[in-house]
């Protein structure tokens, strides 16, 4: 035992002595990181969508749904930092705030379309089927897949505003929602192991 | 030893990175944004279309051409409010003038009397129809209310005619006798 750790000391004092000769040295040290991926949707322009007064207060479509103006948002200087992301609209058509069951011929529902734009070749549209008492207000809608990284400034516009039945619209506050989200295309359901 | 004390470095650089990028990882590869849209609707009440002819309950002769009496078989074909509504809770009122001769201005002679009252009545909007005598002093059930949204005809009649004063005056000769009915639908806010 005592042999062999005589021979370790030798072999490490000759290769040690012609080092010490040379006036400079250098060593490697690798530098490593990562880059999560990240879909940051950029400040909207508006937090909230107000319609405004949704009904014709005279003329033959008095008490019917008006003419409602399309509403759009921006989300400026959205991105995803990898390939492959979709976005996806959410949308709840605006039902009267008043949960009263409405009266036969009158709606409390107003459905519309919400279209997130300008992500990839196709939209993500959204459009909700409510029916005069505000049920089955929820739809969503995906667009297609984005292939790379993207910034860009994605718009979101609420068009084609309609009541059930274009029946007569209940009075009071109405309140719907839509959500825009950049995610990760979805990955393929798992085949089942048979 | 400095070689040793610059790896040791890294290697506790690398270790915190990571573990910071692990964190920014799961919280933000989905980005979502909610809006809240909102609208209204205003309180609305719309009469409807007025339907049965023309505007005019036209009672014609009124008097039983043998007697001079009132007649007592005056009738008038209803008048329709057709798809009236109210967007909210409602009140419908109805409102009448007793029907007086327009020419004849100076007070009626003994015996004789220059009105015709009337009960109007305003039905299918409440329950209890609301209906107005011209005759009455007052009259509660001019009025009612509706606790709920409502659509639908309105059908405004008249009946009860009678000489005002009392059965046994005879109306004036005149060629017009005129008087009126307004029926009003209220929202309750």
């Amino acid at each position: 035992m005592r042999a062999f750790t005589l021979g370790v000391t030798l072999a490490i004092a000759f290769g040690a002595a012609p080092a010490m000769a040379q006036d400079s040295d250098s060593a490697k040290v690798s530098v490593t990181g990562q880059v999560a991926k990240l879909c940051v949707l950029g400040t909207p322009s508006s937090a909230v969508i107000d319609l405004g007064q949704m009904a014709n207060t005279s003329g033959a479509r008095v008490g019917k749904r008006a003419a409602i103006a399309n509403k759009s948002v921006t989300l400026p200087g959205s991105f995803c930092n990898f390939a492959n992301s979709v976005v996806t609209v959410s949308a709840t058509a605006l039902t009267a705030d008043d949960a009263t069951a409405a009266q036969p011929g009158f709606a409390r529902a107003v459905n519309f379309t919400a279209t997130a734009s300008n992500w990839a070749a196709t939209d993500a549209v959204a459009t909700t089927s409510a029916d005069e008492q505000g049920a089955g207000a929820d739809a969503s809608g995906s667009g297609s897949v984005q292939g790379l990284p993207k910034l860009a400034d994605i718009g979101l516009t609420l068009s084609g505003y309609d009541v059930p039945g274009d029946k007569l619209l209940v009075s009071g506050g109405y309140t719907g929602s839509v959500t825009v989200t950049l995610a990760p295309e979805a990955a393929p359901a798992p085949v089942p192991v048979p | 030893m400095i070689r040793k004390s610059s790896l040791a470095l890294a290697l506790a650089l690398l270790g915190s990175t990571m573990a910071h990028a692990q964190t920014e990882t799961a919280a933000s590869t989905t980005a979502s944004r909610a809006f809240t849209v909102t609208g209204n609707v205003p309180v609305i009440c719309a009469g409807g279309a007025l339907t049965g002819g023309d505007s005019t309950f036209a009672l014609g002769v009124l008097v039983n051409t043998t007697t001079g009496l009132l007649r007592t078989d005056l009738a008038a074909p209803n008048k329709v409010l057709s798809g009236a509504f109210c967007s909210a809770l409602s009140t419908i009122s109805i409102a009448a003038t007793r029907m007086t001769a327009q020419n004849v201005t100076a007070p009626a002679p003994s015996g004789f009397s220059t009105g015709v009252d009337f009960t109007a009545t305003a039905s299918g909007w409440t329950t209890t129809p609301a209906s107005v005598n011209t005759a009455a002093s007052t009259n509660p059930e001019a009025t009612q209310s509706r606790a709920t949204p409502f659509t639908g005809d309105i059908t405004v009649g008249l009946s009860n005619f009678a000489t005002t004063g009392g059965s046994t005056l005879r109306p004036v000769a005149d060629t017009s006798y005129l008087g009126s009915v307004t029926v009003t639908l209220t929202a309750a806010n």
